[in-house]
């Protein structure tokens, strides 16, 4: 923690560091959660017909939820990457980081 | 459509129009440019820096998903030009709260525009409907944070 406030303090970004460690962890159960359901609900035997490199990209993508890291580590384009994750009912999870008062204030629009 | 009927035209930023390569989504997206509703926004100097920035501050972070340079820039040219930038990524939103430089910054996510724009129970047809045609789900904190779970 200490190197990165000092890299964001070189790069001249000041950071809310309250609000840095209740969102960083939130966001980290949010993510967990999105991994599971996209485990859950993926149709694996669609995922493990598709040839490579797709099916590792469907893979990556269900671990991660990343598309556009999947589609350029596999150098499959976005868009049909994209295509290939409906088909295989990959739910694309959009996550909270709006969880207390604390971080209200930023949150609010 | 309905997103017009929060917004005169969609600012598309050179980085992120050059990632729509395939049909049907590109011709959709050249009918909106001649009808001015979507405007490519060429690459600026004044947003290069502050979009560098946040690419490597928030691609050095492991505890924060990656940000791509699309993305990145996205969120600088959201804040030069005092625009919200329209997103489903959990990057620029959190990029947003926690960084002094970018407060003031609307992030929105797709539940944010649906709910903009619908209510009741329209809002959840439409809801339904985002789900069914994208693959978008919403995790249920969200949902509750819009009395929507």
């Amino acid at each position: 923690m200490d190197l990165l406030k000092k890299l964001f303090e070189e790069k001249g970004l000041k950071v809310n560091w309250e609000a840095y460690a209740g969102l960083t962890s939130l966001l980290k159960e949010e993510l967990e959660w999105a991994r599971e359901l996209r485990r859950r609900e993926a149709d694996w035997s669609y995922i493990e017909s598709r040839p490579e490199p797709l099916k590792t990209a469907l893979k990556l993508l269900v671990e991660t939820g990343d598309l556009k890291l999947a589609s350029r580590f596999n150098s499959i384009p976005l868009d049909e990457l994209n295509e290939e994750r409906v088909k295989a009912k990959i739910p694309l999870v959009v996550v909270s980081l709006r969880d207390s008062g604390a971080f209200a204030m930023n949150a609010e629009r | 459509m309905d997103l017009f009927s929060l917004y005169n035209r969609l600012l598309v930023p050179f980085a992120v129009f050059s990632e729509i390569k395939r049909e049907p989504a590109r011709s959709f997206a050249f009918a909106l440019a001649v009808e001015r509703r979507l405007l490519v926004v060429p690459r600026l100097e004044a947003v290069d820096a502050l979009a560098l920035r946040i690419l490597e501050l928030v691609n050095a972070d492991p505890s924060i998903p990656p940000i791509d340079p699309p993305e990145a820039y996205g969120l600088a040219f959201a804040k030069h030009a005092g625009l919200p930038l329209l997103t489903d990524n959990a990057s620029p939103k959190l990029a947003s709260l926690i960084l002094e430089e970018l407060s003031g910054v609307a992030v929105l996510d797709s539940l944010d525009v649906l709910q903009a724009i619908y209510s009741g129970e329209t809002l959840l047809k439409a809801l339904r409907e985002f789900t069914e045609d994208t693959g978008v789900k919403f995790s249920a904190r969200r949902l509750r944070e819009l009395g929507l779970a």
